[in-house]
């Protein structure tokens, strides 16, 4: 989708490249996160694939054409571009900022004003902010707006410096989630810059580190870098507990769920009771008719009591959603009554039951292999499947 | 006055707004009215009649503002294109030298450019437009730049990032973003313009300055006092004018 060739930038009147002899793959539908210490190279190499920043030297190819010599303008309306200060015009109302490029290209009104009707609705801003103007939004919401007028004649390809680095934390998260959600339905090819590794972890589907002068020094998924980092400076910069970052990264959906006896609130004592007596494990979870958890309900609470089942046992906490990671969910877990956490679906109905055990199998699967290490050598110990994720299925074919 | 009655009536402060624009032109009025009725009080002789008359004060003042309305027409079209060109990239060398040269047409006394012009080249009005646009050239030379210059660079990357020309950029992002400061200039300018304007009669190019002159050396206080406060109530009306504009012209959302 897009391919940088040998790609170099020296600034006049420095002795150092910023960027030096870089080649990088980038593939459709992709979020690539570049991240790297300050003054890596990170923004003037994005910068460069819409030639904000002309290249000294090397090739850019989007979806296989060369675009290192074309009208820089009219390759920067093909690219949707974030930058941190997001930069709205602030004389323009939103609807302005928002229909810049398509304006620019040309678009009737009517098109243009259905479009940016659409695009209030995806970043989820209200229709009447149409006509206010930027000054008058929240950080939050201004960077929304900016992520919609990127989008607005709906580019292939987008490029963000540093989106959610202007905004606070909790906002940060918000957004980010929202992105990712929005991401799965766009699946634009993205190009994002960040220095945060966190973030880097949560946002791409792959991630390159770069050290000084933007040499590469892993280009990977995120679970193969946070799992397998190629050298010290990787693993320097993913800084500590690698492995609990690592859980973050998987779903609560790709592991299997421990095997739990239901019942329902409607049921009688006594078939809870029989429940209770073919399982091995002491308690049963009780759901309402909407098949939602209602309560937890242990042995010894239903063996000669006749309290209703509405009020007996413990009311159903520590429930999770099913595309939950398993990081949230394990923290669920370590404050939840039995050390377990109630999966459900997008509309709260059960859907399985998860313990340490089951999460500890899971962590156990995704460990590269240490006793392996030093009898194979790098290239074999890669190409050894280390989870189930989709993400990772994805990659088998054109990652490396 | 519809448009600024529509100007008020935006906001909640609406009354206080209205009430602060016409505030000025009722007090003008007035001292209008008060020029007038001293005028009539005191009577006049045979000199003061020669300059205190309907035909020659509108003239005079006609021709007033003529030198200011022009000169600053000329120069605002010859400073912001300055202003505009000494911001652009390529500039960046030259622009202090520019600026060095303005510098020199304001710090000469406004009298002494256009004895010079005179002596140089012609009496008249021109030289003294000419004066007048040397003299007001900096002030809004500088708003120009000081304008441009302030504007967000991160607005300016993501317009270019959008794929905006240079062009498109200059015109539809940055000079609406400079426009208040620019605007700030030209009012200064403007208001320095018809006080100067005043002097160009020592050049022969008429205005309220001739009566003004006329009663200095003839001794005649009424008119004396009737040309420059005519004088003084034209500055300050432009100088409200030209508020008014800039609340107008000012871009919405800044």
């Amino acid at each position: 989708m897009i391919r940088l060739e040998d790609l170099s930038k020296v600034f006049p009147a420095q002795d150092e490249a910023a960027v030096d002899d870089l080649s990088l793959e980038i593939y459709e539908g992709e979020i690539v996160v570049l991240v790297g210490p300050s003054g890596c190279g990170k923004t003037t190499t994005m910068k460069m694939i819409n030639r904000i920043i002309e290249p000294t030297s090397g090739r850019i190819f989007l979806q296989g054409e060369d675009v290192t010599r074309v009208n820089p303008d009219n390759l920067r309306r093909r690219i949707g571009y974030v930058i941190q200060q997001i930069g709205l015009f602030p004389h323009l109302t939103i609807a302005d900022n928002i229909a810049t490029v398509p304006k620019m290209l040309g678009w009737d009104k009517e098109r243009t004003s259905k479009r940016v009707d659409e695009l209030l609705e995806t970043v989820g801003i209200d229709l009447s902010y149409r006509d206010r103007y930027p000054k008058e939004l929240s950080g939050g919401q201004r960077q929304r707006i900016g992520v919609a007028r990127a989008m607005a004649a709906d580019p292939p390809i987008m490029l963000m410096d540093e989106p959610f680095g202007a905004v606070d934390p909790i906002t940060r998260d918000r957004l980010q989630d929202e992105f990712l959600r929005l991401q799965q339905e766009i699946r634009k090819t993205i190009v994002f810059v960040t220095h945060d590794i966190d973030e880097a972890i949560k946002m791409g589907d792959r991630i390159a580190i770069l050290k000084q002068q933007s040499k590469i020094a892993q280009y990977d998924t995120p679970e193969r870098i946070l799992t397998d980092p190629a050298d010290e400076f990787v693993q320097d910069f993913i800084g500590s507990g690698p492995s609990i970052k690592r859980l973050s990264l998987s779903r609560i959906s790709d592991i299997e769920t421990a095997d739990w006896p239901v019942a329902r609130l409607t049921d009688s004592h006594d078939e809870v009771r029989e429940k209770m007596r073919s399982t091995s494990r002491d308690h049963v979870l009780l759901l309402d008719e909407q098949e939602k958890p209602g309560r937890w309900v242990g042995k010894e609470e239903i063996q000669h009591d006749d309290t209703p089942l509405e009020e007996s046992g413990r009311p159903a906490v520590a429930i999770v959603e099913a595309n939950a990671n398993l990081y949230d969910t394990l923290d669920t877990m370590i404050t939840s009554y039995k050390g377990s956490a109630i999966i459900v679906d997008e509309g709260g109905r059960y859907k399985g039951v998860v313990d340490f055990d089951t999460v500890l199998e899971a962590i156990n699967t995704m460990r590269p292999h240490e006793q392996d290490r030093h009898m194979s050598p790098p290239e074999e110990e890669q190409e050894q499947p280390r989870e189930g994720t989709e993400r990772d299925l994805q990659d088998g074919g054109e990652g490396r | 006055m519809t448009t600024l009655q529509k100007a008020a009536a935006k906001g909640p402060g609406g009354a206080a707004r209205l009430l602060r624009y016409l505030a000025m032109p009722i007090f003008l009025g007035l001292a209008g009215l008060a020029l007038y009725l001293y005028v009539g009080i005191h009577g006049l002789d045979s000199i003061e009649q020669r300059s205190l008359n309907a035909g020659t004060l509108i003239g005079q003042t006609a021709t007033l503002l003529k030198l200011a309305v022009i000169s600053t027409a000329i120069v605002v079209t010859l400073s912001v294109t300055t202003g505009i060109l000494l911001t652009r990239p390529f500039a960046r060398r030259v622009s202090p030298f520019v600026i060095g040269l303005a510098n020199i047409g304001q710090a000469v006394p406004s009298i002494g450019v256009l004895a010079l012009l005179a002596l140089v080249w012609t009496i008249g009005q021109w030289p003294c437009i000419v004066a007048l646009v040397a003299y007001s050239f900096l002030s809004i030379l500088r708003n120009t730049m000081v304008g441009l210059r302030q504007v967000d660079h991160s607005i300016i990357e993501s317009a270019r990032g959008m794929g905006m020309t240079k062009m498109a950029v200059l015109f539809r992002i940055e000079l609406p973003l400079a426009v208040p400061i620019i605007l700030a200039g030209i009012r200064t300018a403007l208001i320095i313009n018809v006080g100067t304007a005043t002097l160009g009669t020592f050049i022969g190019a008429g205005g309220l300055g001739e009566s003004i002159n006329n009663a200095i050396s003839l001794d005649r206080t009424v008119v004396l006092v009737t040309a420059s406060g005519l004088t003084a109530i034209l500055a300050l009306f432009i100088d409200w004018l030209a508020g008014v504009a800039e609340d107008i012209l000012r871009p919405k959302g800044l």
